[in-house]
């Protein structure tokens, strides 16, 4: 949505929509965790009466999907592929292995034995 | 519990709790308190992009260079030659 989006291009890896997409949701949820938080706690505890923890499941479910932590998604910062993403590169498998052979990811060689 | 009284292990996790800072909860009610116990990760979630630097054609410099186009004119322009036919 829109009105998550940064006025100004805020990212400065592959661009697409899809990337500006996920970024403006990784900020919307970490500006929203708090909150999410107090609600799951509430929630949890079954020593609140359960119309307050109705009322708070109510509310998170309410909250705008781009809150939600399962909307993010890793994505390539050289390509912005959404899948076959090593995450302890941020890569897609293509991107990472031509990285990898161009010696261009410290600590990486191509296994041989 | 060898021998030890409920009552008595109940008071020394009572103590223990206090000294860590713990809830006392001795019948394992789910109170939620490992929602409050998760760490916020929504910090290192938002850095997965690298930040947008400083790129060379910023306007900026290139203004502070001279090389920006020219400023719009602010009068009318002098009206236009009528063609003669």
């Amino acid at each position: 949505m829109s009105m998550f989006r940064a006025k100004k291009l805020d990212i400065g890896c592959f661009v697409n929509i899809k990337t500006i997409r996920d970024h403006s949701k990784r900020k919307a949820f970490a500006a929203a965790e708090p909150e999410r938080q107090a609600l799951r706690y509430i929630i949890r505890n079954t020593t609140l009466p359960a119309r307050t923890r109705a009322e708070a499941q109510l509310q998170l479910t309410q909250m705008h999907c781009y809150t939600r932590p399962t909307q993010i998604r890793g994505r390539c910062i050289l390509g912005g592929k959404g899948r076959g993403i090593l995450r302890d590169f941020k890569l897609s498998r293509y991107n990472f292995r031509m990285q990898a052979l161009a010696g261009n990811i410290p600590g990486v060689r191509k296994a041989s034995w | 519990m060898s021998g030890v009284p409920r009552a008595r292990m109940l008071d020394l996790m009572k103590v223990q709790c206090q000294i860590f800072a713990t809830t006392y909860n001795p019948d394992g009610i789910r109170m939620g308190n490992k929602v409050l116990r998760q760490r916020l990760r929504g910090p290192t979630l938002a850095k997965y992009y690298p930040p947008r630097g400083p790129s060379v054609n910023d306007l900026q410099r290139v203004r502070s260079r001279g090389k920006g186009a020219p400023k719009k004119k602010r009068t009318a322009p002098a009206a236009p030659e009528k063609k003669s036919k």
